[in-house]
């Protein structure tokens, strides 16, 4: 199963600039950060979503709809009963609890945004146009490869050993851990071999040919980016002044 | 006249650490533009011969390398790896271990990216490169939803936009499945008739016999170096090498013919201006049907999270004592089947059962000690110290007493021929290895042996002691289903050939009227046996040299 939530679809959306990208995501979180009114929230949330449709995000959305509605109850659970105290529910409880869920559910739904329209290399590219080392993006790129790999592996010696009769889940801790043993050598012995072979193929390919470096991806910043991020900028200087203003914050908070 | 491609003089290399040197006195000059296959058994030095030349001995493996290395007139010598980039490239086996983007333009970019071809130059040398290898419109896939053969391919492209004239495959479709190992070959056809100069390691002939040269290494060294027809066509030379000779060859050694031909077609001209031509008997004897049934598969469906089905309404039924391949294109659902055998996977629908009782419902200690499960990377469950502690592992987990445990390790070792106990299982060699893992397995003394693979990686040596083992096992009463795809070892081993084909079942019978149906082989994008196509050439279906020369000397 790819590990990438990345959607390939042709939209205004994917074709923006990386840098605008990220900067979208940036505005988000922050927009969402800074106020903790339900219903101050709930039109960023619908604008996100707004958007996730716009980029055919559908499925992505889909895959992840577990946690949506996991991060979300739990949230609200937890804070309603302790918000007070300890097994007090609270309706000044509740409403933190709501306003935490529904932003914490932005987050999520404003990262995954990010992730479905942006691919990995173009982070990486994003994170060095804004100054980052060019190591901290590639490593980056190359975890997404590498980590749908290592679980594959990791799912593979799980099966391999219970062959043998292994059963992970009997005994108290002590035991418990020590049947890992069987599973963790084999997984790092192998993530260790194919890291060796990948960074051979990675010089193959001329990574530390001693020549400059050059670039595909040239993006070009457009209209598009520039009507994305004054709507962005616009969206969060807006949340600013309402938390700013108070309107954007609950009354009664700790 | 342009230099040789590359030039060794005196080449040695001794590994950090080791004592003998893994390659020695290798004195070579290949022309620009030659296609050299590279032979020889486990540990000839074939890999290490590759790793000089590229370098990767010893910028990445610490080494010892004498004598000169010229790659197109200039001396690699103090070169780093990065530095031959667009010079000399190499395609390793670990496929996966080659890709590093999220997407297959990006993944042919990485190359140029980092050997300063300039952005105006890329899109034509991305599109090129993936004309190449056949992956025109592949362009923004992500590598991870590409088929093995797609993946190997692409990991070529990557280095054949850099544009380097030399070429070196390290065993390129030893993982692969016989449709991905035609669509590589293809791509080195492709590259030969484009003037790249290429170095192939292989352990199968077909790919040696369309070669300029052949060199057989042993113990590091060059012990024969000719063209194919001469070293293929020598029964001795092969098996001293550790290669497996080619089943015409070994016909006419036997038959006392000289020279044999490298073709079917030419070897079916010859035998029949001989008047040799086999006779089969009137009818083959029936394969003996297995007395009880053991597994029995009924409208088996597995689907996976994603919604893909793997299988679809597949029914089968394995009786005791049977010797069963289980074969069809990676993806067509084989592995996904041999793993609901043993109740690794559940099915979505349908049922498997043991001897009537369902398997997915069995406890797994019952279940570990009637159906085995071999891996087909052995390095998926190696993890103790010693040999014989990882033999012991599987019984210890059943919770037997010592005395049983060490008796059944005991048993084990000695059936798979391996005696060092106390040695470090990851210092084997992968022949070992591979039988390693068989016993550790039959330890728990299943009923079943399902292995996925087991030749596969292997050498000719370590394939036959592989396949004698199974023999051997499958004589003492053992059932064994093993899912492969190298059709030798289907004809002379197994008696029965299961076929899937996009999870559902194509063919399931006797192996002689498999090889036998050109469509069903087509559609399996599988190949008879060398000499199963000889004898088609002919008008009988042999399925070992053996048989073929008893229904010749049945003439006379």
């Amino acid at each position: 199963m790819p590990l990438t939530l990345y959607v390939p679809a042709p939209t205004v959306l994917h074709r923006l600039h990386p840098v605008t990208k990220l900067g979208l995501l940036g505005a988000f979180v922050v927009a969402a950060f800074v106020v903790d009114r339900p219903l101050v929230l709930v039109p960023l949330g619908c604008a996100i979503a707004g958007l996730l449709a716009l980029a055919h995000a559908g499925a992505s959305v889909r895959r992840l709809r577990v946690m949506f509605v996991l991060v979300f109850v739990f949230t609200l659970v937890v804070w309603t009963w302790f918000f007070t105290g300890f097994f007090r529910p609270s309706y000044a409880g509740f409403l933190y609890g709501l306003s935490t869920a529904i932003r914490l559910d932005t987050f999520l739904a404003a990262g995954l945004l990010f992730l479905s329209i942006t691919r990995v290399e173009e982070v990486a590219y994003a994170l060095g146009r804004l100054g980052v080392p060019y190591a901290v993006g590639f490593t980056l790129t190359l975890a997404f490869r590498l980590v749908p790999a290592f679980f594959d592996a990791a799912a593979n010696v799980v099966q391999a050993q219970r062959c043998r009769g292994l059963e992970l889940a009997s005994g108290n801790v002590v035991t418990r851990l020590r049947r890992y043993v069987p599973i963790i050598v084999p997984v790092l012995i192998g993530a260790l071999r194919r890291a060796d072979r990948m960074a051979m193929a990675l010089e193959l390919r001329g990574f530390n040919s001693g020549r400059p470096r050059t670039t595909y991806l040239r993006a070009r910043a457009g209209r598009a980016d520039a009507v994305a991020g004054a709507l962005a900028l616009m969206t969060m200087l807006a949340y600013l002044a309402l938390w700013a203003s108070g309107v954007g914050r609950l009354a009664g908070r700790p | 006249m342009s230099a040789p491609a590359v030039v060794l003089r005196r080449l040695a290399c001794t590994y950090a650490g080791a004592l003998r040197p893994a390659v020695r006195d290798v004195d070579w000059e290949l022309p620009s533009g030659a296609l050299a296959v590279v032979m020889g058994a486990t540990g000839a030095g074939k890999s290490t011969l590759a790793r000089c030349l590229t370098r990767i001995v010893p910028c990445f493996l610490p080494g010892e390398v004498t004598g000169d290395i010229d790659l197109l007139g200039v001396p690699v010598r103090d070169r780093a790896v990065g530095e031959l980039a667009g010079t000399i490239g190499m395609v390793f086996q670990d496929f996966e271990a080659q890709l590093f983007s999220t997407d297959v333009t990006q993944e042919v970019v990485f190359g140029l990216e980092h050997t300063s071809v300039p952005a105006a130059e890329m899109p034509e040398r991305i599109a090129r490169a993936l004309a190449a290898v056949g992956l025109t419109g592949f362009e923004g896939r992500d590598p991870t939803t590409l088929s093995g053969g797609e993946k190997q391919r692409l990991a070529i492209a990557g280095l054949l936009a850099l544009r380097p004239p030399i070429m070196i495959f390290d065993e390129p479709t030893t993982d692969l499945d016989p449709a991905g190992r035609a669509e590589v070959l293809q791509v080195l056809a492709r590259l030969r008739a484009e003037g790249l100069t290429l170095v192939v390691i292989e352990h199968d002939t077909a790919t040696a016999a369309a070669a300029d040269v052949v060199l057989f290494l042993r113990e590091g060294k060059v012990v024969a170096r000719d063209a194919p027809g001469r070293l293929l066509g020598d029964v001795d030379a092969c098996l001293a090498a550790g290669v497996r000779p080619p089943d015409v060859t070994r016909l006419f050694a036997a038959l006392g013919l000289p020279d044999p031909p490298l073709g079917i077609e030419a070897a079916a001209d010859r035998l029949r201006s001989a008047g040799l031509v086999p006779r089969p008997p009137a009818f083959h004897p029936p394969v003996p049907r297995a007395r009880a049934s053991l597994l029995e598969v009924r409208g088996l469906c597995h689907r996976y999270p994603d919604g893909r089905d793997a299988l679809l309404d597949v029914s089968l039924s394995i009786g005791e004592g049977e010797f069963v391949a289980l074969i069809g294109r990676n993806g067509s659902g084989k592995t996904t089947l041999a793993k609901h055998l043993n109740g690794l996977l559940a099915p979505t629908a349908g049922s498997v059962r043991l001897r009537g009782r369902e398997v997915a419902f069995l406890p797994l200690e019952q279940l570990a000690q009637r159906v085995g499960y071999v891996f087909q990377d052995p390095d998926h469950q190696l993890f103790a110290a010693t040999v014989s502690e990882e033999v012991a592992f599987g019984p210890r987990n059943l919770g037997l007493p010592r005395a049983e445990v060490d008796e059944r390790v005991a048993e084990a070792l000695a059936a798979v021929d391996l005696h060092e106990r106390d040695a470090d299982p990851f210092l084997l060699d992968k022949g070992a290895r591979q039988r390693l893992a068989v016993a550790s397995i039959l330890a728990l003394r299943p009923d079943v042996l399902v292995l996925d693979e087991p030749t596969t990686g292997l050498d000719h040596f370590e394939q036959q002691r592989m396949l004698e083992l199974l023999t051997r096992l499958h004589a003492a009463g053992r059932t064994i289903v093993i899912v492969t795809h190298t059709p030798w070892v289907i004809a002379a081993h197994t008696r029965r050939v299961v076929l899937l084909a996009e999870g559902r079942l194509r063919y399931d019978g006797p192996l002689r009227p498999f090889f036998a149906d050109e469509e069903l082989l087509a559609a399996a994008a599988f190949r008879a046996p060398d000499v199963t196509r000889l004898g088609r050439a002919l008008g009988c279906t042999p399925l070992t040299v053996e048989e073929f020369l008893a229904w010749i000397s049945r003439r006379s």
